[in-house]
């Protein structure tokens, strides 16, 4: 298929992470000749959004993850004596402990598949017990962890893989691995018979039954991100996005809500002016406390009185020096700087609130903006632009080895799967594709991540389509704060009637140990014994999933070993919520192999470069003012404008 | 609008858009969509196009390419065998990533050298069928059934209904001004 690669370009780009699509955008607007290959079937590696049977397959990925690539022409042949080779790695270590756990009851009698999906993707629900085994030794509190998840599942356990033996209305039943039960190598599966599937699930009432199979069945409408993040309305991801115009290949939402959890409550924060003044959780003298607080975060600098002396201390001592009371304090601790209660000075808080309000009201209420159909959009977009002024894509395209010249230890080429050389003279790589000889000498950190489906948002409102983020403090010292954002359907990431729900932090042990302490207080698992006490105030959770993920950025280029000076390397997505590493990082990179060049400047308009034809009609020069809009999105005759739609 | 590289999708575009053909256009560059407003009974359809940006040629389309499109187009070679065969691929790929209620349509490009056609007629007509989509063959060149292409998907897309979903209050990020319209890839 890719025989007619050519052979010589300025650039090569190896993986499709953010970083690296806004680097391949940059330099082929630039007019250098890129190309732009991953070895994965899809775009953005750690950065991408899946579908659910894509995630499936995804997790299956990395579940057989061995070396059995396909045995490629040898690369040593197309090396000269005067080169040597700095082989690349053929296996992602990125990721690890998956763990999958799906609570929502599993209809075993159809064979479920995802409509429309090709038979590749066929997700059969025996595809859901992974884990690695090799962490079994090492996880202390398995015990009690597995106890407390399954603690609402029915006495009546009986290990059943055939759904007609299963009694009528015996929905949930817990089918785990009897001797494992201490293992790791654990799945609550919750199977069930009768279960009304429906056709028209996007009708149903939201107190139906959401089976498994209909998961599946919608799998389409899932876009779930593997790095959950939000974009601060005035960050510089934004402001890349505004000025290269690749905003218009994409459409945001704003984040409707920011919460807190206190006390095992959650509750809406004011964050905006309105908000303050409208909140009814706030007694008058507080909404004044806070204002006054916050007018003064907002030109702190100006100030230097004010925090003069508390430099020295953390952002939570400081805010027990002013005049707030605990509730406040802890509101704009974590709900609005987000900062670390343990480590975070007075100025990184100070530093983190003013952005925070400073980002508030470019687009609405909250400081955030979501991509529609995930996260996973922002790297294609990228992508998209540097293909448009000519870059060249090729996705499951591996490459074996970088080849450097012994004389001037500058890199001169690749040698790809297929055995072809391809010179060029800048070669950007993801940390993930360099192999362990490469990385020794790093300590990677992990960041641990959990994908939740559930039933109804964390905080009920009148409407149901709320975006939200909300902060979970660190519980003891030594963990981390994690990070809660509750995606809803109208943001494409989910089926209509459940929710999506990231959960992100510092790892300090497995993704799950990490994280299921928080699951459990927010969430509670999807049974049928609930189902009929109508008093259920937590939502449940149909179907979850762990993974830890290595966070590769701020490390320093000299801790990989041997690499030559047009190597240039781009870190997997971090930890912090917002892209603003990613597009520093992409920038600084660009400057160094383009030292001249603007960075993204917007494109000149299409006119001036797709023909030098006279007979342009006027249609066809609005292109570049257009802004592509989801058919979907408005459903309204095409000449009426912005139109006021009711909201659901 | 899909297909195999080098079926003449962008000179369909451009046939449709601007009604001029370039003998030695190149490989697409520079080019991320074009727009053209045509009348449909008593509504007025706004085609926004976009092209591949040759991403399509190594396989690596972005699924983000196909989000929210109305219809795709689906172009072919009448004189390459194989790039019908592809055009199978491109079927399933759209299943399996674009919206579900898209209008299909296949477009038998270049008929205009029908002496040295590869694929029948027929057989497209046959596998339009079994797919629900319209199938024409036209000519970027010598604009044949160029029009009649994009009026048929016109006539496909289903009316406008603003109640249907509640996808509302979507943000476009940029410094001008929103506009509704429908896209078509």
């Amino acid at each position: 298929m890719a025989n007619d690669l050519p052979s010589e370009f300025d650039v090569i780009v190896i993986g499709t992470g953010l970083p690296e699509s806004i680097i391949a955008a940059a330099c082929s607007r630039s007019g250098q000749r890129v190309l732009h290959v991953d070895s994965r079937s899809y775009y953005g590696g750690n950065w991408a959004s899946f579908s659910f049977s894509g995630l499936l397959s995804w997790i299956k990925e990395y579940e057989e993850s061995t070396d059995t690539l396909n045995e490629s022409p040898a690369w040593q042949e197309r090396i000269l004596e005067s080169e040597e080779a700095i082989v690349l790695s053929r296996k992602d270590r990125t990721i690890q402990h998956i763990e999958v756990f799906c609570y929502a009851s599993q209809d075993m009698c159809e064979d479920v598949e995802e409509t429309g999906a090709l038979k590749k993707n066929h997700a059969s629900v025996t595809s859901v017990n992974y884990t690695e085994a090799s962490d079994s030794a090492c996880l202390p509190t398995e015990d009690e962890s597995l106890s407390t998840l399954s603690f609402e599942i029915p006495a009546e356990q009986t290990t059943s893989s055939n759904p007609e033996s299963a009694p009528e209305g015996n929905y949930a039943e817990a089918t785990e691995e009897k001797e494992n039960h201490c293992s790791d190598k654990t799945c609550v599966q919750a199977t069930s018979e009768n279960v009304p599937t429906a056709e028209n699930t996007g009708e149903q009432p939201r107190e139906n039954i959401i089976t498994y199979s209909q998961i599946v069945k919608e799998g389409r409408r899932f876009n779930i991100d593997l790095v959950s993040k939000l974009l601060y309305s005035r960050g510089l991801l934004i402001d890349l996005l505004i000025k290269s115009n690749i905003s218009r290949y994409a459409e945001f939402k704003n984040i409707t809500r920011i919460l807190s959890f206190r006390e095992g409550r959650v509750e809406q924060v004011p964050c905006s002016r309105a908000d303050v003044f409208n909140s009814k959780q706030l007694t008058m003298v507080e909404k004044r406390m806070l204002m006054k607080f916050l007018t003064f975060c907002m030109e702190y600098e100006e100030h230097p009185e004010e925090y003069k002396g508390f430099e020295e201390i953390t952002f939570s001592e400081y805010l027990k020096t002013q005049k707030l009371t605990p509730n406040l304090q802890y509101f704009v601790l974590h709900s609005i700087a987000m900062t670390s209660e343990a480590t975070s000075t007075t100025l990184d808080g100070l530093k983190a609130t003013k952005n925070f309000l400073h980002c508030l009201g470019r687009y609405g209420n909250t400081p955030f903006l979501f991509p529609l159909y995930g996260q996973g959009e922002l790297p294609q977009c990228f992508c998209r632009m540097c293909a448009v002024f000519g870059g060249i894509y090729c996705l499951r395209h591996s490459v074996q080895c970088l080849v450097v010249d012994k004389d001037s230890r500058k890199c001169k080429a690749i040698v790809d799967q297929f055995g072809q050389r391809i010179i060029a003279n800048h070669f950007i790589v993801e940390d993930s594709y360099f192999s362990e000889d490469t990385c020794s000498n790093i300590q990677y950190r992990q960041i641990s991540r959990a994908v939740l489906i559930t039933d109804r948002s964390v905080l009920k409102t009148d409407s149901d389509q709320q975006i939200s983020i909300l902060t979970v403090p660190e519980s003891e010292p030594g963990t981390f704060a994690v990070r809660v954002i509750e995606l809803c359907s109208s943001t494409m990431t989910c089926m209509k009637g459940t929710y999506l729900v990231h959960m992100t932090c510092t790892s300090s042990k497995t993704a799950r140990e990490d994280l299921e302490p928080v699951v459990q207080k927010l969430f509670a698992p999807y049974t049928k014994k609930e189902i009929e006490n109508e008093e259920v105030d937590k939502p449940r959770l149909l179907w979850a999933l762990y993974f830890n993920m290595r966070d590769s950025s701020n490390i320093s280029r000299n801790s990989y070993n041997g690499l030559s000076s047009n190597v240039y390397v781009c870190s997997g997505p971090d930890c912090h919520l917002g892209n603003d590493n990613a597009v520093k990082q992409a920038e600084a990179l660009f400057q160094q192999i383009c030292p001249s060049e603007d960075f993204c400047p917007p494109p000149p308009n299409p006119e001036d470069i797709v023909l030098d034809g006279d007979s342009l009609q006027p249609e066809a020069l609005e292109s570049d003012s257009m802004l592509h809009t989801n058919s979907e999105t408005h459903k309204e005759s095409p000449y009426l404008r912005s139109p006021v739609e009711p909201s659901e | 609008l899909i297909g195999d590289t080098g079926v003449g999708k962008s000179s369909i575009v451009c046939r449709f858009v601007q009604d001029h053909f370039d003998h030695n256009i190149s490989p697409t560059i520079g080019a991320s969509f074009m727009t053209k407003t045509v009348p449909c009974g008593n509504e007025l359809h706004k085609f926004l196009i976009w092209d591949t940006a040759g991403q399509e040629r190594f396989h690596s389309l972005a699924p983000m390419y196909y989000r929210g499109s109305a219809a795709a187009v689906i172009v072919y070679d009448i004189t390459k065998q194989d790039s019908f065969h592809t055009l199978k691929k491109w079927v399933k790929e759209l299943k399996e990533h674009g919206p579900e209620n898209i209008v299909m349509a296949i477009a038998g490009n270049k008929c205009d050298l029908s002496d040295i056609r590869e694929v029948p007629l027929k057989d497209a007509k046959e596998y339009a069928e079994s797919i629900g989509a319209i199938v024409v063959e036209t000519s970027a060149k010598n604009a044949i059934n160029i029009e009649e292409l994009f009026q048929g998907i016109s006539r496909q897309i289903p009316p406008l209904d603003p109640h249907e979903n509640g996808n509302s209050g979507t943000i476009k990020v940029g410094k001008q001004t929103t506009q509704a319209s429908r896209r078509c890839c």
